[in-house]
């Protein structure tokens, strides 16, 4: 066609307004992220603290204390600003770092750029070389279990005692060998053996100062757990670790029929508390008249 | 003053000869399409006789219309801000598909396919709902067929304060007597069914007071079904939307009259504007219920008042509209001659559509050899017509029998009066004495004989003009919708992506 080849003022147009609106857009965005997280230290706290500590020790993430003396500076950089791709690179530091801390990466954080990725490392070189950093995270006592932490681990996990900021009690969403009734509920693993399975006391304790699984992240985020009760939970977890997981098929059918019968005592209450409901006009009509013709 | 106007009706029960036609007509136009098998906007009842759905006037076990409560305010009986919680998935006074009739039809295909055999094909009742094979066992004009009468007629709400005997009379063989009453949506002024909807679906049409459900904001609740005590609100099964009488706004909108009215044999039916004072809707829809017939009266304005029509014009109404009620043929029934009644008024919706009652058969009494129609006491038939008054009363004069009894004397007066005019063999003189003590005079007598017997179609329906044009404007610019498909209220254009 001979049309082919020629621009046109009217495709051009819309094209410039598109073009246009996503600049505006860009430019908005780029205003408005750096307003409130400009300053690495809100930034740290906002989005790094729930996995890493400065000097803290391990939590989901590694301990970032002198992370600019173990690594390249450069490569912190790559891998701060987006960590997917130096994963999926196949760089051997970031494979072995993937492996060592059960395969959770590290999302790429909303807002994040080369300057402000360039004053993180500035914030972290300066609190590593503190003695105490603000960053080191929940403090745990080391002291061994006693029969009081574990008492009061059994309290929390079932929910007889809440917890401080007031999140929800674990036996919601797990069960544990032991739980009464019904046990615990099915929305997260049985957490009989998960003292045995994270590793141990230390491992433990690191999950729940930052629960890292999609569930529980954005609940306890805003309503941590205090050191205390990280500990009488980790006493309790331990105490349970021993026995063998609860076998729930006759709690399951029990629970079921529960429900059934509840259900058909219900549909017989409303049936007695509403007996002269309105159930229509014109069978009654017929069923009275062939009453008085029968007498 | 709050002037409106209101699209408004008229039946004349003395000309309905119940052939339904009109139910037809609208079964038609309207209801002819799935889940809306057993809806009939249109139905005509005979009475005595318990109507469609089953006994629809007993509002002990419906619980339709309105009450006046201890505080003197107005509650829905069926429903409430509060009420409407506990009930919401599901209304405890609703009629069920027994008490309307379970719809069908008949194996028609049978009479020619079956195989040849000793005996003639016939063609059973299939049900509409469940495809099988059914019993008939009601429908929406049982009592017409006298279908077991005993059971439907006898239990007439309306046979409520008639004495043994009167009861005994209505319902003797030899002594049967009935007539016919065809219903529609009365467009009350103070409809239930559009304040009982808990998600504000249905509207009463500000320019014209007719009353609808907006099919895309129902959300089948049905409090409209159960707080409608005409029970002329029908659910729609398969589109999950309750439907009614629309009274025929397209044709209305162009000019015609309703296919009910414009298919009347009879020639019953009368429809014009009236304009009513909108301020006092409250105060008249709480007064007792022996004021209430008057108290509506006293709401509907007389058109050719030139404050009124000053007022009108103030609260916008157009003059095309203004001259419209000026001719209103409703205007003249209801407010100049005072023999058109509306049904059950102390259900306090206000109904918008008046019945003339009817006159019962002429009773003649044998002397000797001669028959005679007339009585010592001129208005004798009326008081112990072969339909009692009393049951006259409860349908339209919500139990009080003046306002009805007003209405068969002058019908009666004027009969008597054209008798004395074409016949002659009535004598002059008593045919005056007759219209003085109806309250009549002969003007008025032939000019409701001319609307009642010689009435064509012009001066049965006098249509305002609907102007939409500039209704429309209410609601959207026409400049926006210029040059694109055109207006419209039901689906406008949308424009963008």
């Amino acid at each position: 066609m001979s049309t082919k080849g020629r621009v046109d003022r009217r495709d051009l147009w819309p094209m410039r307004g598109r073009t246009l609106a996503a600049s505006w857009l860009v430019i908005l965005s780029l205003g408005a992220v750096p307003l409130w997280s400009q300053d690495p230290v809100e930034f740290f706290k906002k989005n790094c603290q729930s996995c890493h500590t400065i000097g803290g020790g391990d939590l989901t993430g590694p301990d970032l204390k002198d992370v600019t003396k173990r690594r390249d500076r450069d490569w912190l950089l790559r891998f701060i600003m987006n960590p997917q791709s130096v994963i999926s690179s196949g760089d051997p530091i970031a494979t072995d770092l993937v492996a060592r801390y059960k395969n959770v990466m590290m999302p790429t954080v909303p807002g994040m750029n080369r300057e402000l990725a360039e004053k993180l490392l500035d914030l972290i070189e300066k609190e590593s070389a503190l003695e105490k950093s603000q960053f080191a995270g929940v403090q745990i006592a080391t002291r061994p279990f006693t029969p009081a932490d574990r008492e009061l681990g059994r309290r929390i996990f079932l929910g007889l005692q809440p917890l401080e900021a007031r999140g929800p009690a674990c036996i919601t969403c797990h069960d544990v060998a032991g739980a009464p009734g019904f046990g615990g509920g099915h929305l997260g693993p049985d957490l009989t053996q998960v003292y045995a399975r994270l590793g141990g006391r230390k491992p433990l304790s690191a999950w729940l100062v930052s629960p890292s699984t999609p569930v529980m992240q954005p609940v306890f985020k805003e309503k941590p757990l205090t050191a205390d009760e990280i500990l009488a939970l980790a006493a309790f977890l331990e105490q349970r670790a021993g026995q063998p997981p609860p076998h729930r098929a006759g709690a399951r059918v029990a629970f079921l029929l529960s429900g059934l019968v509840l259900a058909v005592g219900l549909i017989f209450a409303f049936d007695a508390i509403w007996k002269f409901r309105f159930r229509g006009v014109r069978q009654s009509l017929i069923d009275q008249r062939r009453a008085s013709q029968a007498a | 003053m709050n002037i409106r106007s209101q699209v408004s009706m008229v039946f004349h029960l003395d000309k309905c000869i119940g052939c339904h036609t009109c139910s037809i007509a609208c079964k038609n136009v309207w209801t002819d399409r799935k889940g809306a098998e057993y809806m009939w906007w249109n139905n005509v009842e005979t009475k005595p006789g318990a109507g469609y759905p089953t006994t629809w006037e007993d509002q002990d076990k419906y619980k339709g219309g309105w009450e006046v409560n201890g505080d003197g305010k107005l509650r829905i009986k069926s429903t409430g801000k509060l009420r409407v919680v506990p009930n919401i998935f599901h209304n405890p006074h609703m009629p069920s598909m027994d008490d309307y009739y379970e719809p069908w039809t008949y194996e028609y295909e049978k009479l020619f396919d079956a195989p040849e055999g000793a005996d003639q094909p016939i063609a059973e009742p299939i049900s509409m709902v469940t495809g099988k094979k059914m019993s008939v066992e009601a429908g929406p004009n049982w009592d017409d067929d006298l279908g077991g009468s005993p059971i439907y007629a006898a239990n007439d709400p309306n046979l409520n304060g008639l004495t043994e005997e009167q009861k005994l009379q209505l319902m003797s063989v030899e002594r049967l007597v009935f007539f016919y009453l065809p219903r529609i949506c009365n467009h009350c002024l103070n409809p239930v069914c559009v304040a009982s909807c808990p998600s504000g679906a249905l509207y009463k049409r500000g320019e014209d007071g007719i009353v609808l459900i907006d099919q895309n904001r129902c959300r089948a609740w049905r409090s409209c079904v159960a707080a409608c005590p005409y029970k002329k609100t029908y659910f729609n099964w398969f589109t999950g939307k309750s439907e009614k009488c629309i009274l025929c706004f397209p044709r209305l909108e162009t000019g015609q009259a309703p296919a009910c009215f414009h298919s009347c044999v009879g020639r019953i039916r009368y429809l014009g504007v009236l304009l009513y004072d909108a301020e006092r809707l409250e105060e008249v829809a709480k007064m007792p219920d022996d004021e209430l017939v008057e108290a509506q009266r006293s709401m509907i304005l007389d058109p050719h008042d030139p404050k009124i029509i000053h007022e009108a014009r103030r609260c916008g109404i157009s003059d095309d509209v203004i001259e419209s009620a000026q001719r209103s043929p409703v205007y003249k029934f209801v407010m100049e001659w005072k023999i058109a009644l509306p049904p059950h008024i102390e259900y306090r919706t206000l109904p918008m559509l008046f019945y003339v009652p009817p006159l019962s058969p002429v009773q003649a009494s044998q002397n000797g050899d001669v028959v005679t129609h007339t009585s010592e006491n001129l208005f004798h038939d009326i008081d112990n017509s072969r339909v009692p008054l009393k049951f006259l009363a409860n349908l339209l004069g919500a139990g009080h029998e003046g306002p009805v009894r007003y209405a068969l004397a002058k019908q009666k007066a004027v009969r008597w009066h054209r008798r004395a005019e074409t016949v002659g063999d009535v004598d002059r003189e008593l045919a005056d004495r007759m219209l003085r003590e109806a309250d009549c005079s002969r003007e008025e007598a032939d000019a409701i004989y001319r609307l009642t017997s010689l009435c064509t179609f012009e001066d049965r329906f006098v249509i305002p003009p609907m102007a939409r044009e500039q209704a429309i404007e209410m609601m959207k610019d026409p400049l926006q919708e210029k040059a694109e498909t055109g207006f419209g209220f039901v689906g406008g254009m949308r424009k963008g992506l």
